[in-house]
């Protein structure tokens, strides 16, 4: 109906006519005419509208992965439609996933995820990244690091849910990860804040001898899919404010490349008059872009040259240094962005406080360190190459550049901050100009389709905006975030669409092709741990339903289908430590219930085959009421049960 | 009449008996052929269930989304089908086989007078298999739990054709194995008819009683 309608309007408008009142009429009231009329949209908006809206049934061809910053979860998109799909729990607890109310994923979030034994409740996650085969998403994990806690979470992406935690146990701080290597060996973390390896205590005027960075490179074990903690390892790094990161690719593969800001170690104003450290990292012209050979790293780790801090093995800094795992080359003074291009070729970092955006040439760099051909070496002893024989080019962009996404036909789309522009240029031309599209508003990271990877898919870009200012109806002074979609398909960028993010924060994102991800409806068969994804040991069918009682330990196998729980009544002496086994007998689509128990902080979420298990202490004697959270089937409220804790003494 | 046409009379009659034998062996085959395909096929359709509901019969079991169905069904009280004609799918590969193998010796070892047994065992499968489903279908949509949360009056599920039950609309129909079966009968309803035919100009014709004094294969002379 729309397409007809569209056609005339386009027709009558370049005979210089009024519309003429529509022929088609699209049912619900109005005609489309009518309708642009009195919403006052142009042809450009309804064109825009037609490229994504989704009528009832019809799935998105892309699906993004955007971090919620600190909200401490993922947020799941689909392209073009711009709508949320799902949002996945990281590092805070969540009650419509059951995430952290007395299942099993209390483990991952409060036991995996406690540093120095203190349990966190909260995350800021920054950078997802999908697993990747031969540098392509593989639609198989997604890690995420945690900036304010040093963490770094596995999310398996068959049925979306946060597998593992692993707690850094060197640095205090991290933002240039989760980046992986191109095909998973290894999911970078690397420190942002300095300070001393391993939670050690040193006054700040120690800070250029005690205070250290760290770039940790967890071991991936793709058939567990799990991070092999024992087998992972970390280069130990200068205090230079470690910034974001990204693996090379192609021809590029075996190294790392972190960008830095504070080369100038200021930390801070000590409380003695000196600068802030917004002033203080801002002094010198040059900070260093980060070059880590991770193989040659690797191969110093099975010889045994590395010492061992908090379990850790650390290849020492001037191991680091003498072995050229590390090495330095200048980048403009405190950059952003730090993003390969897909053919590996060149590393693009964004000047953030200068206007350029700089492509380091990854085989020059490769071919210098060879060569042993340096400039010179920081007080740490780290070589240095020389800027204009390691750069292939710098390009004019704008105030402030960030990050830089990518398509398949050559262009880099670079998010450029203070101008609030995404800015398109062509990384093999540097002499074509450049495209600019206004944005709203302040953007910080972009993401384009598949747009790291070997191979971007093009057509769509998101400009991941940090304001929104006017752009939605006024919610208060904690406005949202504004994800906006470019369309990058036509001659010229076009905005076309906009979506509020306001549950959360969004940092970096990344978008697949939806038919990568192998999703399943339900755990097959019944009983399944999410965890372990094998079928436990203290799963129940039908008609092995008991309770069974060892001392004070008392132990329920409970079976969950519509509607009703088996058994139904518990019946505790007050200070039994009860266990409750749950298993979802239910195999069809979206058949998911929930089981919380009323006063005790119980929820979990029960989608259909899955197995829980729920230890508390029946402390407070009385009568609660369980029932089913999830709105399952008609007789939904009648799915309940009592959990009987009778009174000590009684 | 000369000698090479009586032979050849001979030799079609010959070929006759052995086709006859051959149709009871393929008829025999057929139903243990469809041993292991599907009998029946029920599907349901619902607006919570876009891509419906599908139920498959098989002689030893139902399949499908057999367990669904079950859960559904317990809110009117039904009873379980994995818990149905129990009996019936233990003893279904006997059945089978008892089948095919008594289709056989009939074919090979009745007599003129018991020429309709195979073809008479042959249509006990297929026949008796629609009796049985309909009688557990009549059980289920009448045997219902009385304490179940929503209470139905009796009714009699669609076993062919188009049904409704609550919200879901039925539709049944015979599957792969049914007609497999199907043509098991046919095959021995020529058999049968084809046997008539030997006997009427079997030498032995007038003494044949309830077996076959020589069978089929032997020489009738």
């Amino acid at each position: 109906m729309l397409a007809p309608s569209l056609l005339l309007l386009l027709a009558s408008c370049q005979n210089g006519e009024a519309p003429p009142p529509a022929a088609t009429s699209s049912g619900g009231g109005g005609d489309l005419a009518a309708v642009m009329a009195e919403r006052g949209l142009t042809e450009d908006d309804v064109l825009a509208a037609a490229k994504t809206y989704a009528p009832s049934g019809k799935l998105d061809d892309y699906v993004i992965f955007a971090s919620g910053g600190h909200g401490g979860n993922i947020i799941v998109i689909g392209v073009p439609s711009m709508r949320i799909l799902k949002y996945i729990s990281v590092f805070g607890p969540e009650p419509w996933q059951g995430y952290g109310y007395g299942g099993l994923s209390d483990d991952v979030l409060y036991t995996q995820g406690a540093q120095g034994g203190k349990e966190i409740s909260w995350g800021d996650v920054h950078h997802p990244n999908l697993s990747e085969t031969a540098g392509d998403y593989d639609g198989n994990f997604l890690f995420v690091n945690d900036k304010a806690n040093a963490r770094v979470a596995v999310v398996d992406l068959k049925d979306m849910m946060t597998k593992q935690i692993v707690a850094n146990p060197l640095v205090m701080s991290d933002h240039g990860g989760a980046f992986v290597t191109p095909n998973t060996d290894y999911v970078v973390e690397t420190s942002q804040y300095a300070a001393p390896l391993g939670n050690e205590y040193a006054t700040i005027d120690k800070y250029q001898t005690d205070y250290r960075g760290a770039a940790v490179f967890w071991k991936f074990d793709k058939t567990k899919g799990r991070i092999d903690e024992a087998a992972s390892w970390a280069v130990e790094l200068p205090p230079y404010a470690q910034d974001l990161a990204d693996a090379g690719k192609l021809g590029s593969d075996g190294f790392v490349y972190i960008n830095s800001w504070d080369t100038e170690m200021s930390a801070g104003s000590e409380g003695k008059g000196k600068p802030f450290m917004e002033s203080g990292a801002s002094q010198n012209d040059m900070d260093y872009l980060h070059i880590i050979d991770w193989k040659k790293g690797e191969a110093l780790v099975a010889a045994g040259k590395t010492k061992v801090i908090k379990g850790m093995r650390v290849i020492p800094l001037d191991v680091a240094a003498a072995e050229h795992v590390l090495t330095f080359v200048g980048e403009p003074k405190s950059p952003h962005g730090c993003d390969v291009t897909p053919d590996g070729s060149a590393v693009v970092v964004g000047g953030k406080l200068d206007t350029h955006t700089t492509l380091y040439d990854t085989a020059k760099m490769k071919d210098l360190i060879a060569k042993g051909q340096f400039t010179g070496k920081d007080p740490y002893g780290v070589d240095i190459l020389d800027f204009q024989s390691a750069i292939r080019g710098q390009k004019e962009i704008g105030l402030g550049p960030l990050h830089t996404v990518y398509d398949d036909k050559g262009y880099a789309y670079t998010s450029v901050f203070l101008d609030s522009t995404v800015v398109k240029w062509n990384y093999k031309n540097l002499d074509e100009p450049t495209e600019s599209l206004g944005v709203q508003y302040n953007i910080g990271h972009i993401t384009a389709a598949e747009g790291d990877t070997v191979s971007p898919d093009g057509h769509y870009v998101v400009a991941m905006n940090k304001m929104s200012q006017d752009r939605f109806t006024n919610m208060g002074p904690l406005l949202p975030q504004n994800f906006q979609l470019i369309d990058t398909s036509g001659p010229t960028m076009k905005v076309i669409a906009d979506m509020p993010i306001g549950l959360g924060e969004p940092h970096y994102a990344q978008m697949i092709k939806a038919d990568k991800l192998h999703t399943i409806t339900a755990y097959t068969p019944p009983g399944i741990n999410p965890y372990t994804d094998q079928k436990s040991e203290f799963a129940v069918a039908s008609g092995e339903e008991r309770i069974v009682r060892n001392g004070k330990k008392v132990d329920v196998y409970m079976s969950v289908i519509r509607s009703h729980f088996t058994p139904d009544n518990i019946e505790v002496n007050q200070g039994d430590e009860v266990t409750i086994h749950l298993t979802s007998l239910e195999q069809a689509l979206d058949q998911t219930h929930g089981f919380a128990v009323d006063m005790y902080n119980i929820n979990v979420s029960m989608e259909p085959g899955k197995y829980e298990e729920i230890t508390f202490k029946a402390d407070r004697a009385g009568v609660f009421p369980f029932y089913c959270t999830e709105f399952c089937s008609a007789l939904h409220l009648e799915m309940m049960g009592y959990l009987l804790v009778k009174p000590e003494g009684a | 009449m000369s000698g090479s046409i009586a032979e050849k009379i001979r030799a079609f009659e010959r070929g006759r008996r052995r086709a006859v034998v051959l149709l009871g062996v393929l008829a025999a085959a057929c139903f243990v052929a469809s041993f292991f395909l599907p009998w029946w096929n029920f599907q349901l359709f619902a607006p919570q269930y876009p891509k419906g509901l599908t139920l498959v019969i098989h002689l030893t079991g139902v399949e499908g989304d057999a367990a669904e169905i079950d859960t559904i069904n317990h809110y009117i009280g039904m009873h379980s089908l994995a818990d149905s004609a129990l009996l019936e799918r233990a003893a279904s590969h006997w059945i089978v086989g008892a089948t095919a193998g008594l289709v056989v010796a009939a074919v090979l070892l009745a007599g003129r007078k018991l020429n309709w047994l195979g073809l008479a065992i042959g249509m006990g499968l297929p026949l008796g298999f629609v009796a049985d489903t309909t009688y557990w279908m009549y059980r289920s949509g009448h045997d219902l739990d009385k304490r179940a949360p929503i209470h139905l009056k009796p009714f009699m599920p669609a076993v062919i054709g188009d049904g409704k039950v609550g919200q879901f609309l039925t539709q049944a129909w015979p599957a792969w194995g049914f007609w497999l079966a199907i043509l098991g009968v046919v095959l021995l309803g020529v058999a049968t008819w084809q046997r008539n035919r030997v006997c009427r100009v079997c030498p032995r014709h007038a003494t044949c009683g309830a077996l076959c004094p020589h069978t089929v294969l032997g020489n009738p002379a």
